[in-house]
C-alpha cells in the first residue's frame, strides 16, 4: 500500500516537476513569472489530441511531435507578447502573462468544447510487481519521461554552448551581454524550451485527469507551491520540491481528506514563505547595488 | 490649473448623479455594478498603481466581504452598514494575513500566494456548508439605511456612489500620506528607498490591506444587491476580470477606476453575440492595453484633454 502511494505520488510529483521547471526556467531567464504556462500546456496537449484524432499518427509520434510544437508556441507567444515589454516596468510582464492565460484557457474551450475528453495512455494501467509491491506501469512510465527530460535539460545547460550562456545570462544579465550573449535570442529560447516541457507535461497528466480545459489549474499551483519549496531559482530545488508535494498530496489524499487535495499547496506556499522563504535547497541572493 | 481640476470633477460628479435618469430597472442596476466594480478597480489602483505587487486573487477578498457582510446580518442581526464595514475589515484582516509572509520576499510571491489564497477561500466556502450553504448559497437581505429598506437599485446607486466616493477620497489621501510618498520612492528606486530608511514590505503590505478592505466593501455591497451568493461567482475568472478592468481603465487615476469599473459592467452587456469569446476578448485586450496604452484608457481621455487645453502641448 504504502510502495503504491510512494509511487503515484512521486509520478505526480514530476509531473508537477516538469511545469515548476518550465516556471523556473523562465523566471531564470527573464525574471517574469508566467503565469500562462499551465494553460499554454494545456492549449499544445490540445493541439495533439487535434492531431492525434485527425491524423491518426501513432501516439509515440504525437509524444514526440510535441517538443517541436511546444516550441513553436512558446517562441510565438515571446515573440508577440513579451517582446515589446522588455523595457516597460516587471508588472507589465506579470499583467500581460494573465492576458495570455484567459486567451488560452478560453481559446481552447472555444475551439474543443468544454467537456472533458478521455486522452489515451502510452503505459498500460496494468500494476507489476515491484519488491512486493504492486505498482502502476502508468507512474512507472511518467517518472522514466520526466526523468527523460530532466536528464536532456541537464545536458543542455551543462554542455551546450545555449545552455552555457542561458546559465551566464541568469546569473548576470548585463555581464553575459557583455560577454557576447544575445540576451533577446536567450528569452526566445527559454520560452520556447519552457513551452515544449510543459507541453510534455500535459500529455503526461492528460490520460490521468481528462483532457479538459480547466485541468492545468490545480497542477499550476501545485507546481508553484514546489518551486517554491525548493527555491524559486533552481531547477533542481524545484523537481525535489515538486516531488515532495506529489507525494505528500497523495498521503494526506489517502489518510486524511481529499476534500482540500487541490487547495493545500496554499497552505505549503505559505508556511514556507513564513519559514524559509528562499525555499529549503537555495541560499538567499543578496542583490548588490 | 486647479481651478480647471475642480471643474472637471463636479462635471464628472453631476453626470455620475444625472446618469441614471430614465434608465429603467435593468439600467439602474448595471449602474449600481459599475460602482461596485469600480471600488474594486480602485483597490487594484492602490495595490497595482501604487505598490506594483500584482494579486490574481481579488476575489477571494471580494468573496470575505460578501459573505462575512451577508452572515453577520443574517446570523447576528447587524445593520446593514455595520455588515458592510465587518466585510471589508474581515477582508482586509486576511488580506495582511496573506501579505505578511508573501512580501517578507523580493519577486512575485505575492501574486502566487494571492492565486491560492484565492482557490483556498472558494472551496472552504463550498465545503463549509453549515455556514454558508454551500452548494444551495446563501440569500442576502436587500440594504436598508436607518431602518429604511432600499428596495430600489436606483435608490442603492445613490448609496454606491456616495461610498465610491468616500473610497477614493481616502485613495487619494493615502497616496498623499507618509505610505503613499514611500510607495512612490520604492517603485521609482526600491534600492534608493530602502537605503533611506523606507521599509519596503511595511508599507506595501499596508497598500495591499487597503486593497483588500475596499474590495471586501464592494463584495459586501454586491452581496446586498444580489440577494443571492453561490460560491461560482468567485472563481478566478472574476479575480482575472478585475485585473483586466483596473489595467485598462487605468491603473493611476481615480477617474481610470470608474471607466474600468464601466468596462466590465457594460462590456459583456455589448459582447453578447461572442459569449464563448468574450474572455479571449478581455485576455486581447489587456495585452494589448499593457503593451500600447500602459496607463489606460484614462490617459487617452487625458491627452484629448490635454490637446484641448494647452496650444502646446508636449506629449
Amino acid at each position: 500500500m504504502i510502495t503504491q502511494l510512494l509511487a503515484s505520488g512521486l509520478a505526480l510529483g514530476s509531473v508537477y516537476a516538469l511545469l515548476a521547471l518550465s516556471l523556473v526556467l523562465i523566471h531564470k531567464a527573464t525574471d517574469v513569472v508566467n503565469f500562462a504556462q499551465g494553460e499554454m500546456a494545456m492549449f499544445g496537449t490540445y493541439a495533439c489530441f487535434a492531431l492525434l484524432t485527425k491524423t491518426e499518427f501513432p501516439l509515440p509520434v504525437v509524444m514526440l511531435a510535441a517538443v517541436p510544437l511546444g516550441i513553436l508556441l512558446g517562441v510565438a507567444t515571446e515573440r508577440i507578447t513579451m517582446g515589446p515589454l522588455r523595457s516597460a516596468p516587471p508588472v507589465n510582464a506579470l499583467i500581460a502573462t494573465i492576458g495570455l492565460w484567459m486567451i488560452f484557457h478560453h481559446t481552447a474551450g472555444w475551439i474543443w468544447g468544454y467537456d472533458p475528453v478521455r486522452f489515451p495512455s502510452l503505459f498500460s494501467p496494468e500494476p507489476i510487481n515491484i519488491l512486493g509491491a504492486r505498482v502502476a506501469q502508468n507512474s512507472l512510465g511518467i517518472i522514466a519521461v520526466s526523468l527523460l527530460v530532466m536528464v536532456l535539460l541537464y545536458l543542455f545547460f551543462e554542455f551546450t554552448r545555449m545552455g552555457i550562456a542561458m546559465r551566464a545570462a541568469s546569473q548576470n544579465r548585463r555581464a553575459a551581454q557583455l560577454m557576447g550573449v544575445n540576451v533577446t535570442r536567450i528569452s526566445l529560447i527559454a520560452w520556447g524550451l519552457a513551452t515544449a516541457v510543459s507541453v510534455v507535461c500535459g500529455l503526461l497528466i492528460a490520460p490521468l485527469t481528462f483532457l479538459d480545459f480547466e485541468m492545468m489549474l490545480s497542477v499550476l499551483l501545485k507546481a508553484f507551491a514546489g518551486a517554491i519549496l525548493g527555491g524559486f531559482n533552481s531547477l533542481p530545488g524545484a523537481v525535489v520540491g515538486c516531488l515532495v508535494i506529489g507525494v505528500v498530496e497523495n498521503l494526506i489524499a489517502a489518510y486524511v481528506s481529499t476534500a482540500f487535495k487541490d487547495t493545500f499547496a496554499f497552505g505549503i506556499i505559505i508556511v514556507v514563505l513564513m519559514f524559509r522563504p528562499q525555499g529549503l535547497f537555495t541560499r538567499e541572493i543578496v542583490k548588490k547595488v | 490649473m486647479n481651478l480647471t481640476r475642480t471643474i472637471v470633477a463636479v462635471l464628472i460628479l453631476a453626470l455620475l448623479v444625472a446618469l441614471p435618469f430614465g434608465l429603467g430597472q435593468y439600467g439602474y442596476y448595471l449602474m449600481a455594478i459599475v460602482m461596485i466594480y469600480a471600488m474594486v478597480a480602485l483597490s487594484l489602483n492602490v495595490l497595482i498603481g501604487m505598490g506594483g505587487q500584482i494579486s490574481i486573487g481579488h476575489a477571494g477578498f471580494w468573496a470575505l466581504g460578501a459573505y462575512g457582510s451577508a452572515l453577520i446580518v443574517t446570523k447576528l442581526g447587524f445593520p446593514f452598514f455595520l455588515g458592510v464595514l465587518a466585510g471589508g475589515l474581515i477582508a482586509a484582516a486576511f488580506g495582511a494575513l496573506v501579505a505578511l509572509p508573501a512580501l517578507r520576499v523580493q519577486g512575485h510571491y505575492l501574486a502566487i500566494a494571492t492565486l491560492g489564497f484565492a482557490l483556498f477561500v472558494q472551496q472552504v466556502l463550498f465545503e463549509w456548508e453549515s455556514l454558508t450553504g454551500g452548494r444551495q448559497g446563501l440569500f442576502v437581505p436587500r440594504p436598508s439605511l436607518f431602518g429604511f429598506e432600499l428596495r430600489d437599485d436606483f435608490a442603492y446607486y445613490y448609496l454606491l456612489l456616495a461610498i465610491f466616493l468616500l473610497l477614493a477620497w481616502i485613495t487619494g489621501n493615502f497616496a498623499r500620506s507618509h505610505s503613499g510618498r514611500s510607495l512612490m520612492a520604492l517603485k521609482m528606486s526600491s534600492v534608493a528607498a530602502e537605503c533611506c530608511g523606507i521599509a519596503r514590505p511595511k508599507h506595501i503590505i499596508i497598500a495591499f490591506t487597503i486593497s483588500a478592505f475596499f474590495t471586501g466593501v464592494s463584495g459586501a455591497l454586491y452581496g446586498h444587491l444580489l440577494g443571492h451568493l453561490s460560491t461560482e461567482t468567485f472563481s478566478l475568472a472574476i479575480s482575472l476580470s478585475f485585473l483586466t478592468m483596473a489595467v485598462i481603465g487605468g491603473l493611476h487615476s481615480r477617474a481610470g477606476a470608474l471607466l474600468g469599473g464601466a468596462y466590465l459592467a457594460l462590456a459583456p452587456e455589448l459582447m453578447r453575440e461572442f459569449k464563448d469569446v468574450q474572455m479571449v476578448i478581455y485576455g486581447v485586450t489587456l495585452i494589448l492595453c499593457v503593451q500600447f496604452l500602459p496607463r489606460g484608457l484614462i490617459s487617452v481621455v487625458e491627452r484629448v484633454w490635454t490637446i484641448g487645453t494647452t496650444p502646446h502641448a508636449t506629449r
